[in-house]
């Protein structure tokens, strides 16, 4: 029967038992790819894993002259070049947004542009960037900037027409509220917890952008790095690469319902 | 200070060549709990509006207090019916909500933090008052969406009375409520009307000044001073919906029985002249000229 409920335990043994089998079935064919070729590295056993793991921790240099390891290095330059990216985005695409939803003699120029290029799929848009920004950090980030910020925008300003009706804001000015009040106090507040959504939904698609950069230019980040190491059949270093960027996505998955949960107790989806 | 909490003067409204209402006057005295009736449709909601300034009327003016309505503005208060309360807001503070609009800037509340945290207090604490005034008191942590219907509608109308407006406009504020809430709600209009039968008797301006559209006859005669009835049935009904009945009607006090066959007669004679299609006539028959009244429209308690 669809949907029909299973034991709480039943349910928990069977997820349990699902990564079970992905990580022996992984490792059995690993084996299996072993014995036909003692020095294969396109399936790497959870023993050679776990090397290329010390691998990337592994601090780099001669040891008077220390660098910081691989890892640190890549981390560090993708994690500010989407952090940066992704608060300038967001910064605009809630004014732009807010704005819009605010104004109709905002929403009357820029609606249909910016509906118009939301659509355009931001990968797409990445030959331009290259030509228009350069190849260095700032590229990067305007990259991701703007990759999230049309869809963004789109979303926060229908966020705004959908959750704010015109009665919460002439409510709002029987209570004494100014233009800025309605603004922050009434549309701000109504929507924030659609802002957080929208961040969350955004890193996805942000992460697409800013690592497909990384792998056609730059000479450092998680995904210049995963392309090195795959163009050199190093396996063991992306798949821990590639764990990691799961990590990463779960946390701020996690992170940010909780801040959505903390700053709107009042939001029920 | 005007002795019209609000005056209505020849007001038309167009919507394209519909003309939905044709020049409508009304004057309300501070105090006054006005209901007003009539087929849906007919333009209640757009009277609403322009005298809230959101939509202003094609031709006519709107005074509250003597002072010209051109937009909203916190001398008219409003409680909708579907839409009552801020959701991101619990009720002690959506009742506050106002105060703190009103009374406090969002410079003030970066800047003068001490200020405004003091303020804050004290409009925390009044809006808890006016929740034990309504029965709420239990409530005041709870968010909406954690509120019954007939539980927001009350926070809704103490969120528009605490700021002390001219007067408040209800929208059939109980359209959506089952008969037990409806009935709670009821009682706590009267209760409003008892304090501002006190007020006059101690020369005070009463405080709740109320203009209520319902399509419950019986409430509207149960609750208000004076009934409305706004119609196309007149001789004149092709121009635009007008007030074809105004009159005074029986005072309840929150003790008394609800006992409505009391007024069955007014009742009658109220739906004959405001939803009979049939029954054409001249739009001032059932009019009482308040202007002349004024000592009825000032009247400390009705005799029964
Ligand atoms: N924005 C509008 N544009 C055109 N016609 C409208 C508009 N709002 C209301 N009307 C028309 O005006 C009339 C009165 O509407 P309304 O005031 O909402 O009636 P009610 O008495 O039921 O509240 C109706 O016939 C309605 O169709
Ligand atoms: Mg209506």
């Amino acid at each position: 029967m669809i949907r029909r409920t299973i034991p709480e335990w039943l349910f928990w043994l069977l997820a349990i038992g699902g990564i079970i089998a992905l990580l022996v079935s992984y490792e059995m064919v690993s084996l299996a790819q072993t014995r036909t070729n003692e020095l294969q590295t396109t399936i790497p056993s959870f023993g050679k894993l776990f090397e290329g793991l010390k691998q990337i921790f592994r601090a780099q240099g001669l040891p008077e002259n220390p660098k910081p390891a691989m890892f640190w290095v890549d981390i560090r330059a993708t994690m500010w070049r989407l952090g940066l990216g992704m608060t300038i985005g967001v910064f605009f695409s809630v004014l732009v947004g807010v704005l819009m939803g605010a104004y109709r003699w905002i929403e009357a120029p820029l609606g249909p542009v910016v509906m118009f290029l939301s659509k355009v799929p931001p990968t797409a848009m990445m030959p331009i960037y290259f030509a228009l920004a350069g190849t260095d950090q700032s590229m990067f980030a305007s990259m991701v900037a703007l990759g999230i910020f049309f869809s963004m925008t789109q979303s926060i300003y229908q966020a705004v027409c959908q959750d704010v009706t015109d009665e919460a804001i002439n409510k709002a000015y029987t209570l004494g509220a100014s233009e800025f009040e309605i603004i922050y106090e009434v549309i701000w507040k109504q929507i924030l917890p659609k802002i957080i959504d929208n961040i969350r939904l955004q890193i996805g698609p942000a992460m697409v952008f800013l690592l497909a950069a990384e792998m056609v230019v730059g000479g450092a980040g998680l995904g210049y790095q995963i392309r090195m190491q795959s163009r050199v059949l190093n396996m063991s270093v992306v798949y821990v690469y590639l764990a990691i960027l799961a990590l990463i996505g779960l946390a701020a998955e996690w992170g940010l319902a909780t801040l959505r949960r903390k700053l709107c107790p009042w939001y029920v989806d | 200070m005007s002795q019209y909490a609000l005056e209505v003067k020849s007001l038309s409204h167009s919507f394209g060549n519909y003309r939905v209402l044709d020049n409508i006057q009304l004057q309300v005295y501070p105090g006054q709990i006005v209901a007003v009736v009539g087929p849906s449709g007919c333009g209640k909601s757009t009277l609403l509006k322009a005298i809230l300034g959101t939509n202003p009327p094609t031709s006519g003016e709107i005074l509250t207090d003597g002072i010209p309505v051109r937009s909203p503005n916190r001398n008219v208060g409003i409680v909708y019916q579907n839409y009552s309360l801020y959701d991101f807001l619990n009720a002690e503070q959506n009742v506050s909500f106002g105060l703190k609009l009103d009374e406090t800037s969002f410079l003030m509340r970066l800047f003068a933090i001490r200020k405004y945290l003091s303020l804050r207090k004290s409009h925390l604490s009044k809006s808890r008052d006016f929740l034990k005034q309504v029965g709420l008191e239990s409530a005041c942590g709870k968010y909406p969406h954690e509120m019954s219907g007939g539980m927001k509608q009350r926070v809704a109308v103490a969120q528009a009375f605490i700021m002390r407006p001219k007067i408040v406009l209800l929208d059939e504020p109980f359209g959506a409520l089952d008969e037990a809430m409806r009935e709670d709600l009821q009682l706590m209009l009267l209760r409003f009307y008892q304090e501002n039968l006190l007020a006059k008797q101690e020369g005070r301006r009463p405080e709740y000044t109320i203009l209520m559209v319902t399509h419950e006859l019986n409430e509207a005669i149960y609750v208000a001073d004076r009934v409305i009835g706004l119609s196309r049935f007149h001789t004149q009904g092709d121009q635009g919906a007008a007030i074809v009945y105004d009159k005074p009607c029986p005072i309840f006090s929150p003790e008394d029985p609800r006992d409505f066959s009391k007024f069955s007669e007014q009742r009658d004679e109220l739906r004959k002249a405001v939803f009979d299609e049939e029954y054409i006539k001249d739009r001032n028959k059932y009019v009482t000229f308040w202007s002349e009244l004024s000592e009825l429209a000032n009247r400390v308690a009705e005799p029964r």
